[in-house]
């Protein structure tokens, strides 16, 4: 197979990360994955997208529901077959290696980045922002309309992706020494960071 | 690999439905049969000691909801695990899976030796709470010191078989559960009666089995050759995998836990109105059910994959089908548990004891208790039908109405009119009420089902998905 790239894409909530993603991908002419990832999952297995939308990128680990939803959660373990949250993640991780080995791609989040560990063509970046910049992002995507709630929103959601791969990987969301590199997107922008994104992987020698 | 995935376990919704229950339902059969067979002997040497069979029968029944609570903190930690190691090894990630795995070892030993601390330190005012007399505590205090000291192994054992089952070997995992059922019914005699230690050998065997499969399990997990296997240091704690793992163990820990609790009322309430023989016919009643029960429970493991992946697939014919034809195997086993009840009660009662008054008691109990049973099959399967589908609410609420909120209130009023009679009979109409409550539940779901065409998303089934 000729010369092949993967971007995989982690982000805070509100960094940015879709743009930037989407920003390379348009620059150097590769598809960008994100929900698209579930779609095709669903579509390769047979079960209906909205499960995957379901688990997407959440995990409970405590409180009531989740003392309920453990109960769904463990179901099938054993026979390695059916509805639950780990049978989604290996089918949606048998997807992401498959669109990876057709060739080059961009995924944003679903711990792809831990999924195609052993592929060496990867550039494993992590986008962070500080929250006043979030914020403001979320605000404006979102039309939330106060500071308050966007920053309640961005801690939520930023709690439900670290669960979510600090418990499929084992790992650790968003530590350093897990990427590549590790870009604040407030300093240089969308166009700016994938720029910089860019030369990194050209300079890497993988691009 | 190209235009071919592994993802899609596209069989479960293409092949037949009775081929796919075959395939997925015998294993647990075989297992959940042999693991209540287990418990069954025990109880059935004890009950032919000689002289002292009955009390020491009740003092088996008296140690039953300290058992489940045993059985509830394994799985607390077991459960969980079983799902992480499974989750770990799909990705290929030896290293964590054997992080948890150490963290099994680690924490069902520090939480398996605490609870032996715990409940032999208290075990007298225990066991008293739980309905034992001056008539049946030695025994139950016997028995019960010994599972107790040999319950940091138990626990092990049950963690470790799951997980070398859920590993991709459960051939291996069934084999030691037929060696720890097959070496117990053939040292408890000889611990018993030819070594003359009466209730201490029933226990000393079991636990002695239990041991014995135990070190092949960790000789077969500290395999080098084996992607899963112990690390260096072999004692590790992570409490972030704890963490995990408990979340995950916690409902079925619960509900366990409310087993425990049923079964302490239970006895509590027949001690009450009817004495020690009360609860040692509750325990031949029960050991001899819980048969039926767990074959049930065999093809309830079946059906989840099965009414999962279709439900998820959008093939609504297929869950219904799957889901009648699980029916009806369960009602076949309940109604004949019902039938063998109420035909032959002596025959099911003389396995577990010669005492002529223990047969009397646990005939008329095993009759009335098992009244309602030929329709248990139906709750038994819906419940674990609406989990199947993820509507968890559904489900918990199913399972808990039979065994505790419809059950409950009736043991603690019917004995006001009709004493200990009134204790034996809140079974089968609990059993009816919930069967009831079952089959309108599921109605409503299907008469939902066939509004929807498959492959159309269920938005009329609301709580369905959130």
């Amino acid at each position: 197979m000729e010369k092949h790239i993967i971007f995989n894409i982690g982000r805070q909530f509100g960094s940015g990360g879709k743009s930037i993603a989407n920003r390379i991908g348009q620059v150097l002419g590769i598809p960008v994955y994100d929900g698209e990832i579930l779609s095709e999952a669903a579509r390769q297995s047979g079960i209906s997208p909205e499960f995957f939308e379901k688990q997407d990128e959440k995990r409970r680990s405590w409180g009531i529901g989740s003392i309920f939803g453990a109960n769904r959660y463990a179901s099938g373990y054993s026979t390695g077959s059916g509805i639950n949250d780990a049978e989604l993640f290996r089918i949606q991780s048998e997807t992401i290696r498959e669109i990876a080995s057709r060739g080059n791609a961009i995924f944003v989040g679903r711990a792809s980045d831990y999924v195609l560990r052993d592929l060496d063509c990867c550039v494993d970046v992590f986008i962070c922002a500080p929250v006043e910049a979030r914020v403001e992002r979320i605000r404006e995507r979102l039309g939330i309309d106060s500071d308050e709630k966007a920053a309640a929103l961005i801690e939520k959601r930023d709690k439900g992706r670290a669960e979510y791969y600090n418990f499929f990987t084992q790992g650790h969301w968003g530590k350093s020494s897990g990427y590549d590199i590790c870009i604040d997107s407030s300093i240089l922008g969308i166009e700016g960071t994938a720029d910089l994104i860019i030369d990194f992987a050209k300079r890497s020698g993988k691009l | 690999m190209e235009g071919q995935t592994a993802a899609a376990p596209t069989e479960l919704g293409t092949l037949k439905i009775s081929t796919l229950l075959r395939k997925f339902a015998v294993p647990g059969i075989i297992a959940q049969t042999a693991a209540s067979l287990y418990n069954m002997v025990d109880s059935i040497y004890i009950g032919h000691i000689p002289d002292v069979g009955p009390y020491a029968i009740s003092g088996l029944a008296v140690t039953f909801p300290l058992m489940n609570i045993s059985i509830a903190l394994g799985t607390l930690v077991g459960v969980g695990a079983m799902t992480m190691i499974s989750i770990l090894l799909g990705q290929k990630n030896y290293g964590a899976a054997n992080k948890v795995l150490s963290n099994v070892l680690s924490l069902n030993v520090i939480i398996g030796v605490v609870f032996t601390v715990v409940a032999i330190a208290f075990l007298d005012p225990i066991l008293r709470f739980f309905g034992a007399t001056d008539n049946t505590l030695p025994f139950a205090r016997d028995y019960m010191l010994i599972i107790l000291l040999g319950n940091t192994f138990t626990h092990l054992l049950h963690g470790f078989n799951g997980i070398i089952r859920s590993s991709g070997h459960p051939k291996t995992a069934m084999g030691l559960t037929l060696f720890t059922v097959i070496s117990n019914a053939i040292l408890d005699p000889v611990f018993i009666f030819v070594f003359g230690l009466g209730i201490k050998g029933a226990a000393l065997a079991t636990v002695f089995c239990q041991i014995l499969a135990l070190i092949y399990t960790f000789r077969f997990l500290a395999d080098k050759k084996r992607f899963l296997h112990f690390p260096r240091p072999i004692f590790q704690l992570n409490w972030r995998i704890a963490k995990q793992s408990m979340a995950i163990g916690l409902g079925p820990f619960l509900m366990n836990l409310a087993a425990c609790l049923v079964a302490l009322f239970i006895n509590q309430q027949l001690l009450r109105y009817g004495g020690d023989l009360a609860i040692g016919s509750y325990g031949i009643v029960n050991r001899f059910t819980m048969l039926f029960v767990m074959i049930c429970m065999g093809f309830n493991q079946g059906l989840q994959p099965i009414a999962g992946y279709n439900y998820g697939a959008r093939q609504y014919k297929r869950v219904k089908e799957i889901f009648v034809l699980t029916l009806k195997w369960e009602l076949l086993i309940t109604v004949l548990c019902f039938l063998f009840s109420e035909l032959f009660p002596e025959v099911a009662v003389r396995l577990f004891t010669n005492d002529e008054n223990l047969v009397q008691m646990a005939s008329k109990g095993l009759r009335l208790m098992n009244a309602g049973f030929a329709i248990v099959g139906v709750g038994i399967v819906t419940s674990n039908f609406f989990q199947c589908l993820g509507m968890v609410k559904t489900s918990i609420f199913l399972s808990l109405s039979r065994q505790l909120i419809f059950l409950l209130p009736l043991i603690y009023t019917l004995p006001l009119l009709w004493q200990e009679t009134g204790v034996w009979i809140s079974f089968p109409i609990s059993d009816v009420v919930s069967a009831i409550v079952s089959i309108i539940l599921v109605a409503r779901l299907f008469r939902k089902f066939d509004k929807l065409s498959d492959g159309e998303e269920p938005t009329l089934l609301g709580s369905s998905v959130k």
